[in-house]
């Protein structure tokens, strides 16, 4: 019997790591599903240079990765929690974070995705 | 109704033989089916987690698409379970579902898996999948006993298509300073044996975006806590000698019956498992 509700599954794609530099997240498949958010929470954040930024990226393959043209702000103090929203997005998903030069931070990332 | 005929006229049942009680049908065309991640213990910090899990990533639901073919799909439908390694020599991922059992009975598990190694060569790429395989998570009033069978494609570059198990694991490390949690790596790379007559050559393919869909049984028996034996494609292994993990019961852990899918690569190329669903049935 098809399902009367959707879909939904939570991963998480960095679990305590530590960012520094720039930093891209495993590849996560996600053809089934038609909307995404990305969350960002700080644990621990190193250094007080401006906040950072994570870029969201798609690919036809899993390999070969183009922006897909949203961003959004890294947290810049503990417990901080940023997030962006993205539809159409295809089969696969990663962030691309750049963290300032001398900062670092400890987080939790979190793919929200409902189809 | 003829229980065999109704299975036999169902065609999403009629490729498996399920003991009576069908415990579980997981197929990844409906959802995750709760299939996650396997974290390691912690207390306090996360970062007391062993290393080897904190790199388990979450398992994905895949159409199997490839950069030279689109879609591949799975055995069914178009979406199978995904297991993918890191791409690093030696590492490993899992997903794992987590019940407990009614009663100690013989259980089954069947799949239908496939596992290739990342298409970012242009060559066939057939030794950089070191292995798959399947673990159950199990405790009685007396032992956690856990059965692994793996099948070791390659190793440190070598072809070995042969399949493995392993009686042992790591020394277990506190965590925390309450006394209330532990930890051990029983998917530590060291103490795999060979199973005896164990070897089998698999239907890789001859390009890496080209899959072939495997089926694989896996018998024991839960109130003796032994192996009965298990089969892939067209081989049936005896698995008289070849025991589990055993230890002591655990404090919080009983009637436990978790199983585990797990993979390994054998370079600094991601590993993927593939299964398109997966049958437990039991003896009640």
């Amino acid at each position: 019997m098809p399902s009367v509700i959707r879909n939904t599954y939570t991963a998480v794609i960095a679990r305590g790591e530590a960012w520094g530099g720039r930093v891209e997240t495993e590849p996560y498949e996600a053809a089934w599903a038609s909307e995404a958010v990305f969350f960002v929470r700080a644990l621990a954040v190193r250094g007080r240079a401006p906040a950072g930024r994570a870029r969201v990226q798609i690919s036809p393959d899993g390999m070969n990765w183009a922006d897909e043209g949203t961003s959004f702000r890294l947290p810049v103090k503990p417990g901080e929690v940023t997030f962006a929203k993205v539809t159409n997005f295809g089969g696969w998903l990663r962030l691309a974070a750049q963290v300032p030069p001398k900062a670092g931070l400890k987080v939790v990332a979190t793919l929200a995705l409902k189809g | 109704m003829n229980r065999t005929a109704s299975l036999r006229a169902d065609p999403r049942l009629s490729r498996f033989d399920p003991l009576p009680r069908i415990i579980y049908f997981d197929d990844f065309d409906d959802g995750m089916n709760g299939w996650t991640a396997l974290v390691g213990n912690y207390e306090d910090s996360i970062d007391t987690m062993s290393r080897s899990y904190a790199r388990h990533t979450q398992p994905m639901l895949s159409q199997i698409a490839h950069w030279d073919s689109g879609t591949h799909g799975a055995f069914d439908g178009t979406y199978a379970l995904k297991v993918a390694t890191r791409p690093v020599k030696g590492e490993r991922n899992t997903a794992i579902k987590r019940v407990t059992f009614r009663k100690a009975s013989r259980i089954r598990v069947e799949v239908y898996f496939t596992f290739k190694p990342e298409a970012n060569e242009l060559k066939l790429s057939d030794q950089d999948v070191r292995a798959v395989g399947l673990c159950f998570d199990l405790q009685n009033g007396a032992h956690r006993v856990m059965p692994h069978l793996r099948y070791l494609n390659a190793l440190d570059g070598e072809r070995m298509f042969k399949w493995q198990f392993k009686q042992t694991t790591t020394p277990f490390r506190a965590i925390g300073g309450r006394g209330e949690t532990v930890t051990h790596d029983h998917l530590a790379p060291e103490g795999w044996e060979d199973i005896p007559g164990g070897g089998q050559k698999l239907c890789y393919n001859e390009i890496p975006t080209k899959i072939n869909w495997h089926y694989l049984r896996f018998d024991f028996d839960l109130a003796e806590m032994k192996w009965l034996g298990f089969q892939c494609n067209d081989r049936a292994f005896d698995c008289a000698g070849v025991n589990s993990i055993v230890i002591p019961a655990m404090k919080n852990l009983w009637c436990m019956l978790n199983l585990v899918f797990f993979a390994e690569s054998d370079t600094d190329k991601r590993t993927f498992f593939y299964l398109d669903s997966v049958m437990l049935s039991g003896e009640f």
